[in-house]
């Protein structure tokens, strides 16, 4: 009983700081206006002297009421029996404690707004109008009051729901009724015979290239834009994919490499500052082979590191590639902070690429090569070792896998991948300059490999597209997006270590109850 | 027997390959040593002091945050990639503190603008390093028990993974939370940037801030404690235990999650500090201040041998010093500064993966 207590004091406390934090962040003015836009009901009149944002933001705020109270009377495991009173009780204690830590801070953000003090000296987001809206245009006292009444009753109801969802029959047995239905779908000779045949798979494809093919067609511009930029995001995920989803090698410097093809593009095609003048499609080449030959040479003497110490010299490299090419010293020779402007297009029978379907087409065709490569090395006698690698080096290399090759071929084939991406990329963009290959680029990269699903290539495709077109989609929350980035990072790593789309191999090999994937014994570490 | 005498011929060359370069960096460091200060001085000695005074103050903050990572790797044997975050943490507790006091006015008959921390700087400048420690240490904990405590066993990719997102998390909600533009630390009239002893150097007058001076003591005074902490409480020992085997500590009766704990709020608290030392000193603060100083105080700590204290204390002293004298040495700008702490870190891993006062790593754990 007492630890049922603490369980749902502790979620109590838990939700308070997080609506607190969000408040402070200022998305639940952010939350208010996309409700809006998602409701239509911008204009709609008042209701109960509330203005529509406000309601908004309440619903908002009421399902975060509803989950804290939900989570704070789950059912604790060791219990076997489950009387309807605790979890009542529980409920009612998480809605009070996260009522009253919001209650606390309309208080004190209501008293200090009241004094006239410009919060947002300090917090930026604490504008006077958010904490007008947060305060429901009430005093400080009656808001606070009303937060707790508002917290307790969605506590008690997010209990009420879990109690009836939650440890409810009616869920196990709508599992079991969609179970069988599955089953005996999957039995039917039909769905047998069109499952099993491979031309199944290959209509399946051929559907999903064609409607590929046909997406930009009907997008604008600005769209196509997007696709293009996701479409290099997924280049830069499979070059990465191989290096840290196959070889298992953490590579936090890979925007480098992208700079370099970016780089080698811009100063051979540009008029300024080399006049150099080269045509697209002989730089590119060129773009995609120096981008592997730094892949060899920075991977020669770092490649004999593991895991962490990899990680910060390659995160070393990357910062020190674009502080080279910002200095003032290197600007006759890079364009320096300036960048290079007018970057060569490609030209194709005749036919200038100009606008942003054409790249995305030039795009789509790279993907696909890229993923041709990837395919066909990762089945193969190399990929093999790369994942033993991964899994155990001192094993593999016990089993007559050459580590240092094989790491080396790792680290500048998916150099070469980047290269081409940040090739096509300064090519499209017409523009290059060191702005565009900070830290954030490498970690974005990551994510994706890592948030798609580590060694998969549709899992990459998958990640590209949550962590790069999503955001663009949900524009109002372009301000969250690095730290929903973070965050999910984490969350992954603690949930679903082995990504969206886990890749098969990882998933035989995942632990069943907590996906992390067994350890390898490590020294006196244990 | 050629089967046998291959993979020792392999290694010989990369031997061969790394006394060359040694030798050809020395060479070159030598020689521009020469034209520094023989051939052609540029400076004159009260620059050099100049440039030793800000070293030594950066080096000092730099091996505060040193520490933090060394604690940390030595117990668990990974990053703590957030480390610089927490520090920032710590530097915004700081400015709050005095942006604080500095609003209880305090006026005295010469000047009606005095306040609060102008009158007592002593307190006010003990209850910003108090604060900054003491949120930077809640924030360790509390990262260590989401971010990290869950994966423990798990492959070194996983919370490596997850410190970067923690990282990536904390520096967001610094933005989001206090904006994106810098803050002035409002230090007491006493301690303003830039006031100093005048020392007569060379013939020029070189400033010695009192900044700078109140950044060295403090963080000589906490590298002290840490150490006596270490080597003689019991909490030291078992950390030290915790750092040998975690097993064979548990058996002994340790209790090897709390002091792990204890271990990230220890250098939570350093690097807090370190955060305030770091706005007290140079000024200002948002919320990417913590990146560079956090990834150059892993170098330090690399520099000195990642999981020694003593070492990252060196470490970082050498490290601020190279940084500043480094470029005026190598005859680069300024601007590229940032990068003599990189490939310093990367020369390092290749030639002396142990460090300046390492132990002997073995493979498995580098």
């Amino acid at each position: 009983m007492r630890k049922q207590i603490k369980l749902s004091l502790n979620a109590g406390i838990t939700f308070g700081i997080i609506t607190i934090f969000l408040f402070l962040v200022g998305f639940t003015s952010t939350v208010a206006d996309i409700l809006a836009e998602l409701f239509h009901n911008k204009a709609a009149t008042s209701l109960l002297g509330l203005t529509p944002q406000m309601l908004n933001m309440l619903i908002f705020l009421g399902l975060v009421g509803l989950w804290a109270g939900a989570f704070g009377s789950r059912k604790e495991k060791s219990r076997s029996d489950d009387p309807w009173g605790v979890a009542v009780l529980d409920s009612l204690i998480t809605g009070l404690v996260h009522g009253l830590l919001v209650c606390g801070l309309v208080l004190l953000v209501g008293t200090l707004d009241l004094r006239g003090v410009r919060m947002n000296v300090y917090l930026a987001q604490v504008l006077p109008a958010a904490v007008k809206l947060f305060l429901l245009g009430k005093a400080p006292l009656a808001g606070g009051l009303f937060y707790i009444v508002f917290m307790l009753a969605t506590g008690f109801l997010g209990g009420l729901f879990s109690r009836g969802i939650g440890r409810g029959s009616w869920r196990r047995r709508s599992a079991a009724a969609w179970k069988n239905t599955w089953e005996s779908f999957n039995r039917l000779s039909f769905v047998t015979q069109v499952r099993g045949n491979p031309i199944t798979r290959y209509v399946i494809y051929g559907l999903l290239l064609l409607l590929v093919f046909l997406v930009p067609l009907g997008a604008g511009q600005y769209w196509n834009y997007t696709i293009g930029t996701v479409g290099i995001y997924v280049l830069l995920g499979l070059g990465l994919n191989i290096v840290v989803g196959l070889a298992g090698l953490l590579d936090l410097g890979y925007v480098a490499f992208f700079a370099i093809g970016a780089y080698t593009m811009a100063l051979l095609t540009a008029p300024a500052p080399h006049h150099l003048l080269w045509s697209f499609w002989i730089v590119l080449p060129v773009g995609v082979v120096l981008a592997a030959i730094t892949g060899l040479l920075l991977g020669t003497p770092v490649l004999r590191m593991r895991g962490d110490y990899l990680a910060i010299v390659t995160l070393g490299f990357g910062e020190i590639i674009r502080i080279l090419s910002k200095s003032d010293d290197l600007t006759a020779f890079t364009g320096g902070p300036k960048g290079v402007t007018a970057v060569g297009g490609p030209t194709l029978f005749g036919k200038p690429f100009n606008s942003a379907i054409d790249y995305v087409y030039l795009i789509f065709l790279a993907v696909l090569l890229v993923i041709f490569v990837t395919n066909r090395l990762q089945n193969s006698r190399v990929g093999r070792a790369w994942e033993a690698m991964r899994e155990d080096e001192t094993v593999s290399r016990a089993m007559g896998i050459n580590t240092l090759t094989q790491k080396l071929l790792a680290f500048a084939i998916g150099a070469a991948f980047a290269g081409l991406g940040g090739a096509i990329f300064a090519s499209r963009n017409q523009f290059t300059g060191p702005d565009d290959f900070s830290l954030m680029v490498s970690i974005n990269v990551v994510a994706v490999v890592i948030v798609g699903g580590m060694g998969n290539i549709p899992g990459v495709i998958a990640g590209a597209l949550v962590l790069k077109g999503l955001p663009e989609v949900l524009r109002q929350l372009q301000d969250y997006r690095v730290l929903v980035f973070g965050a999910l990072l984490v969350a992954m790593m603690l949930w679903r270590p082995a990504g969206i789309i886990p890749s098969s191999r990882r998933k035989m090999e995942s632990n069943k109850d907590t996906g992390v994937t067994e350890t390898p014994k490590e020294g006196r570490e244990g | 027997m050629p089967s046998a005498k291959a993979p020792a011929r392999r290694v010989s060359t990369y031997k061969i390959v790394q006394t060359v370069l040694g030798i050809l960096f020395a060479g070159y460091l030598l020689w521009r040593l020469y034209v520094v200060f023989i051939g052609n001085p540029a400076y004159g000695s009260d620059t050099w002091a100049r440039f030793i005074i800000s070293g030594v103050i950066l080096g000092s903050v730099y091996a505060l945050i040193a520490i933090g990572y060394t604690l940390v790797y030595g117990i668990l044997r990974m990053i703590n990639f957030a480390h610089g975050d927490i520090m920032m943490i710590g530097a915004f507790g700081g400015y709050f503190v005095f942006e604080a006091l500095k609003a209880i006015p305090a006026p005295t008959l010469t000047d009606p603008k005095f306040t609060f921390s102008d009158a007592h700087p002593i307190i006010a400048v003990l209850l910003a390093f108090i604060v900054g420690s003491s949120i930077a240490a809640l924030s360790g904990f509390f990262l260590e028990k989401i971010a990290y405590r869950p994966l423990r066993g798990a492959p070194r990719l996983v919370p490596l993974i997850s410190a970067i997102g923690a990282s990536i998390f904390l520096e967001n909600a610094g933005q989001l939370l206090f904006g994106t533009q810098r803050r002035d630390y409002a230090n007491p009239l006493i301690l303003t940037r830039g006031d100093g002893w005048n020392l007569p150097i060379g013939g020029a007058t070189v400033i010695l801030p009192y900044t700078g001076v109140l950044t060295l003591v403090v963080s000589i005074l906490l590298m002290v404690g840490l150490y006596l902490l270490v080597m003689r409480t019991r909490l030291g020992r078992s950390m030290r235990a915790v750092a040998e085997n975690k097993q064979v500590a548990a058996l002994m009766g340790i209790d090897v999650d709390g002091i792990i704990s204890r271990t990230f709020i220890i250098s939570g608290a350093l690097a807090g500090a370190a955060g305030v030392m770091w706005g007290i000193h140079l000024g200002l603060v948002y919320y990417y201040v913590g990146f560079l100083p956090g990834i150059k105080a892993f170098t330090a700590a690399v520099l000195g041998g990642i999981g020694s204290v003593p070492g990252a204390m060196l470490g970082g002293l050498f490290l601020g010093l190279v940084e500043s004298l480094g470029p005026a040495i190598l005859g680069i700008s300024f601007q590229l500064k940032d990068v003599i702490a990189f490939a310093i870190l990367v020369l390092v891993l290749i030639f002396r993966p142990t460090g300046i006062v390492g132990e002997v790593l073995t493979e498995e754990k580098v």
